[in-house]
């Protein structure tokens, strides 16, 4: 069946991140200067300002900051799902990371639940970062 | 339409996350988990802007009263976000004339004068933001107004605020300092913003209920009651309510992204 849902946009900021979700690796941007972990990637450090950076590849483990709940599909792609969860998950490491909460009904959801990485290939090129109860 | 919200969402389309609805969903879980606030507090919000909404004739939902019944019974969209939650759709144009308050003296019309202006724009993408349960752009943008103004909130008489969803009402009077984080259930109790109440919020029922012009909805009522051109729904004595000398009116844009806050007062 082919995927019908939106693919992420690539562009060479985000290069590096889908490049690692291919290989199950969490990518980032670590400064050199401050050691901030940044999300999303950027040409300066938003902290400090400084250029230089490292890469950091994270556990994949967090903890939920908070999520949504969908019953509407805005897109047809998604019809089939409802209800589905979206959530910004805070990773160890720093980044906040909007993603989907799967392997857990929609009302056993918490804020600051434990979570940790699934990885959902979608085909040879992209594969997306997901995440369930740890 | 699909071609746009995917667009202006980017890449969180791809985990089906669009629009106000999803990130306003996102900002009021966050709330009900730091300070327990829940749909038992924004249907109190809904159900006394659909009781204004029902005294003006220009209101997309005149005729259509709500009752907490019909909020409880009400399909998700987002959750925790229903439908009553969510602001109109609406086409259409509110304009209002700003100028001196020297000329303002000679018009027909009489004026309604700004006393305090207030920004405030955390910018912050929400799903970047670590304060979804504020404070937001709200405290010191009306901390900024009210300075301005040299009042304080017991001198405000009603609010017009900019109501994209119920939650939005609820954070932006508790950074305002209306009540304490959690505590706006307990202070909506009794009708506080309806017809009649101590405070009347969104005297024209709002974005939920009488149409939505994005900041001109809120501005535009707050400058016609000031201006006394309210037929049934004046504040005063047609709705027991005070008569108003002043009052605030906000503005916000993104998902809690930015806001404004200005004091009007009859001259």
């Amino acid at each position: 069946m082919p995927y019908e849902k939106p693919l992420p946009k690539r562009n060479p900021d985000n290069q590096p991140f889908w490049e690692g979700c291919k290989n199950h690796e969490l990518r980032f941007q670590e400064c050199s200067a401050c050691g901030h972990v940044r999300w999303p990637p950027s040409l300066l450090c938003p902290r400090c300002h400084s250029p230089e950076a490292r890469r950091l590849t994270a556990k994949g483990t967090g903890r939920i900051y908070t999520f949504a709940v969908y019953h509407t599909a805005y897109h047809p792609g998604f019809a089939a799902e409802l209800p589905y969860t979206v959530a910004v998950v805070v990773l160890d490491e720093g980044p906040r990371l909007l993603t989907n909460i799967i392997g857990c009904p929609p009302g056993e959801v918490t804020c600051d639940m434990p979570v940790e990485i699934v990885w959902a290939d979608i085909d040879e090129n992209i594969t997306l970062p997901k995440f369930k109860p740890a | 339409m699909q071609r746009m919200l995917i667009d202006f969402s980017g890449d969180d389309a791809v985990f089906g996350h669009f629009g106000a609805t999803g990130g306003y969903a996102l900002a009021a879980r966050r709330a009900m988990h730091e300070f327990g606030t829940g749909p038992e507090t924004w249907k109190k919000i809904a159900v006394g802007q659909r009781k204004w909404a029902g005294l003006n004739p220009a209101a997309m939902l005149r005729d259509k009263p709500l009752s907490e019944a019909d909020y409880d019974a009400a399909r998700w969209v987002v959750e925790p976000l229903r439908l009553p939650d969510n602001c109109l759709i609406t086409d259409g144009g509110r304009a209002i004339i700003v100028t001196s308050v020297e000329r303002a003296r000679d018009l027909r019309q009489p004026p309604a004068v700004i006393m305090g202006l207030g920004m405030h724009n955390p910018s912050t993408s929400i799903t970047q933001s670590d304060w979804m349960a504020g404070p937001t752009g709200a405290r010191p943008a009306g901390e900024a107004a009210f300075a301005m103004a040299g009042i304080t909130r017991d001198a405000v008489d009603a609010c017009e605020i900019y109501d994209c969803f119920t939650y939005t009402v609820e954070i932006t009077l508790q950074d305002y300092g209306f009540f304490k984080p959690g505590e706006g259930r307990d202070w909506l109790q009794g009708g506080t913003i309806e017809p009649g109440g101590r405070l009347p919020v969104n005297t024209s029922g709002g974005q939920l209920a009488e149409a939505y012009f994005m900041g001109l909805t809120p501005i535009a009522e707050g400058t016609m009651q000031i201006m006394g051109r309210c037929g049934q729904r004046q504040l005063g004595a047609a709705t027991k309510t005070k008569s108003p000398e002043i009052i605030l009116c906000s503005d916000n844009g993104g998902i809690l992204q930015s806001h404004a806050c200005i004091l009007l007062r009859r001259l």
